[in-house]
């Protein structure tokens, strides 16, 4: 047996991946500028030209750099705007409970996690979005009732995402079966202009409907929250392209999976439960991951309405008089959770695609 | 043998259906009767009318003549084409970054690959709204007052707006509308002789050199015959402003700047896929039958690649449209922000938001269906020549 031999020349192949053509020189040599410069102007930012956490607040006055005091002055601000102070501990188990029942999701749908079943967590999501409406807003067993207009950052964030998504996405279903089938061709032409016209406009008009027309819907006398009126918006609008992920993946399957489940005797609702949703819905992951991530990003948008999310009590944060300097900062803070959270959700995209792409071969 | 139709089964009365359907039309007509009797206790009769009335708000800025007296249908116009200015200033730049960080993601280079990597990465994960606040923050604060605004030629860019030398409009220049429309002929046409020729001969002759020369020249010889007044304009510092010439507000640079970056980075990963989806077999083939690397990518990667790439293509033009509406957030006035506008001063929040989403529907449906007509021509061109 002969040892497999190194590769020749191996120096001129690295020659050839950074300067192979004239194009490639230039992509390299711009490439290397810029980064150098990034690199530098975000060091310079963070640490050369910033100021310690431990100097006080005037220090930062006339600094170039990050002022890392800032964070210790505002985090809490920004993390729950102007909830009332001392009640501080219920936004933060709200954001804690709905942020450890994603990750649970997200770590289950990638097979990890495996004793927690779909029961299970279906009557964690039951338990839990009630009791984040109840904490936030308090007003039994002793807890100080809080109004809707003082929700603010991280919990409104959650709640406009989180469970905006998951009362979106058994209604998604719903419609993605309704544009499946054709029993019913009424319902099916109804799916379909629902979806379309939902996909065809811009969010902002939905959160706009939602915040301006929706209280007129409901009888005279009544008041909704721009939260909850928000909420409600936000769950009609992600449900069309949740929808449009399910038929998707229904649409995927053989139909020979429809003709066997007929001719074992099964019903039509028993066929799309038992052996039809099921296959779609593990084909449609991927998608769904997709635009949960899009949902997630877009709910942001809701500033636009004057509901303080994470974005918007960040711009409070120096807006306030005296503060003016530092929205570097305040933005880099939102940013920073931003990349932290939508890593863990594209990981557990690219984990389903693998799984999926290693499946089919 | 002919079979006699068997008759229709009795189909059993679908009570479910019907029962689901009648449930629908009466929460609708629940909903409806909730939207009357609030408006009639509010004091409003559901209603079109109120477009015919004057506005009596300013727009920081339009491409038609609009002042505070005119109408509110005016104003709703005048938003409607600051939202296709920005839509088409945005699908531009959007492709021409996203092209470009594509092909610098499939460069051999590492550095560049990583640079496009980083770049995708960050506006992938990133909110827009939030992208468009930092800009947004930064313009204002970093770009010097009008006082002071960088100059670059009859350029000029302050932290209010770019000023910048323009043509001064005038009704007889729609007169040059006739030999634009002829030129465009003519250069059609000639494109198909060219084509008839290299069918018959194989001889190539100059296309676009061609249709570029009767598109342009056509109109300005026609101009200087006929004497069509096209005098430019440049900016000059008055006292407190500038005057003359044209302006585009800091917030359409904003937006147009997050809109391109953002959408940039979803079209590089689009291009990058399509790229990488072609085969190494092909372009090994092509050299092997000895065309040359110029010949390669025209004739045996772009056409692959842009079939693959068109569709999701469209997708993202189509986001870059409905998203122009985040221009909102800086206050440029677009559709969005014009008819929030005017929800806030009529309480005409069911008439307006109907005449919005409409809108907003209708550009997109027309940019889908327009981009997919091109998407067929190309498929059937390409399906032409491969036979």
């Amino acid at each position: 047996m002969i040892p497999a031999s190194p590769p020749p020349a191996q120096r001129r192949d690295l020659l050839r991946q950074w300067a192979g053509t004239p194009v490639t020189a230039l992509v390299s040599a711009g490439s290397v500028a810029l980064a150098i410069w990034l690199a530098s102007a975000l060091l310079d930012w963070a640490l050369v030209s910033a100021v310690s956490p431990l100097r006080p607040m005037e220090a930062c006055a006339d600094a170039a750099g990050a002022c890392w005091r800032f964070y210790l002055e505002k985090s809490r601000f920004m993390l729950f705007g102007t909830y009332p102070h001392a009640e501080h501990w219920r936004p933060a188990l709200v954001s804690v409970l709905l942020l450890a029942l994603s990750g649970a999701v997200g770590l289950r749908i990638t097979g990890r996690l495996g004793g927690l079943g779909p029961r299970w967590l279906l009557a964690l999501w039951g338990l839990v979005i009630p009791l984040a409406f109840a904490l936030m807003g308090g007003g039994w067993a002793g807890l100080p009732p809080v109004d809707m207009s003082r929700w603010n950052g991280m919990p409104v964030l959650l709640i406009l995402s989180v469970i905006a998504i998951a009362l979106a996405f058994p209604l998604g279903v719903a419609l993605a079966v309704l544009r499946h089938q054709t029993r019913w061709p009424v319902l099916r032409r109804a799916a379909v202009v629902y979806i379309e016209a939902m996909r065809g406009v811009p969010m902002v008009t939905v959160l706009f409907v939602g915040v301006f027309v929706l209280p007129l819907t409901l009888p005279p006398g009544t008041r909704i929250s721009p939260v909850m009126a928000t909420l409600i918006a936000l769950v009609f609008f992600h449900a069309a392209y949740f929808a449009e992920d399910v038929r998707g993946g229904l649409q995927s399957l053989p139909a020979s999976q429809t003709e066997a489940a007929a001719s074992l005797g099964l019903s039509w609702g028993q066929s799309m439960r038992l052996v039809l949703l099921p296959q779609a819905l593990l084909r449609s992951l991927p998608a769904l991951v997709n635009s949960v991530i899009g949902a997630y990003k877009d709910t942001s948008l809701v500033v636009v309405l004057g509901i303080h999310d994470l974005t918007s009590t960040a711009r409070m944060a120096f807006s306030e008089p005296g503060w003016g300097a530092f929205a570097l900062e305040a933005y880099a803070f939102v940013g920073m959770w931003f990349l932290l959270s939508c890593a863990f959700l594209s990981w557990v995209g690219r984990d389903l695609h693998r799984q999926q792409s290693a499946r089919s071969r | 043998m002919q079979h006699s139709p068997r008759p229709a089964a009795r189909k059993p009365p679908d009570w479910l259906g019907t029962g689901v359907v009648a449930l629908i039309l009466l929460a609708l007509a629940v909903l409806g009767a909730n939207i009357w009797l609030n408006m009639q206790g509010a004091g409003v009769t559901p209603g079109f009318g109120f477009l015919a009335q004057t506005a009596g708000f300013d727009l920081s800025e339009s491409l038609i003549p609009y002042a505070a007296k005119d109408s509110y249908a005016r104003a709703i116009l005048a938003g409607l084409l600051n939202t296709v200015l920005l839509a088409l200033a945005g699908l531009v730049m959007a492709t021409v970054v996203g092209v470009l960080m594509g092909l610098v993601s499939v460069t051999p280079s590492p550095a560049g690959r990583m640079v496009a990597l980083l770049y995708v990465e960050l506006f992938r994960n990133l909110p827009k709204i939030l992208v468009l606040l930092l800009f947004y923050v930064l313009a204002v604060r970093g770009l010097p007052p009008v006082r002071e605004a960088l100059s670059l030629g009859p350029f000029h860019l302050s932290n209010r707006s770019v000023y910048m030398p323009m043509i001064l409009p005038d009704p007889a220049q729609l007169w040059l509308l006739l030999p634009l429309g002829a030129g465009a002929l003519a250069a059609i046409f000639w494109a198909r002789r060219a084509r008839r020729i290299k069918w018959e001969t194989g001889r190539e002759t100059p296309v676009l050199p061609v249709a570029l020369a009767l598109l342009l020249g056509l109109p300005l010889a026609f101009a200087l015959l006929a004497g069509v007044p096209l005098v430019p304009t440049l900016p000059t510092f008055e006292r407190f402003d500038f005057a003359g010439g044209a302006r585009l507000s800091v917030q359409f640079l904003v937006v147009l700047l997050t809109l391109g970056l953002y959408h940039g980075a979803q079209i590089a990963e689009v291009v990058r896929g399509g790229i990488l989806a072609v085969p190494r077999g092909q372009v090994e083939a092509a050299r092997a039958l000895g065309l040359s690397p110029r010949h390669v990518t025209r004739f045996v990667v772009l056409p692959q690649v842009l079939r693959i790439v068109i569709p999701p293509m469209i997708n993202q033009y189509v986001n870059l449209i409905k998203n122009t509406s985040v221009a909102i957030v800086v206050g440029y006035s677009d559709l969005m922000s014009v008819s929030g506008t005017i929800i806030n001063q009529t309480f005409r929040p069911l008439e307006m938001m109907l005449i919005t989403m409409a809108l907003y529907l209708g550009l997109s449906l027309l940019a889908s269906s327009a981009m997919n007509r091109l998407n067929a021509v190309l498929r059937a061109r390409g399906a032409r020549s491969a036979t």
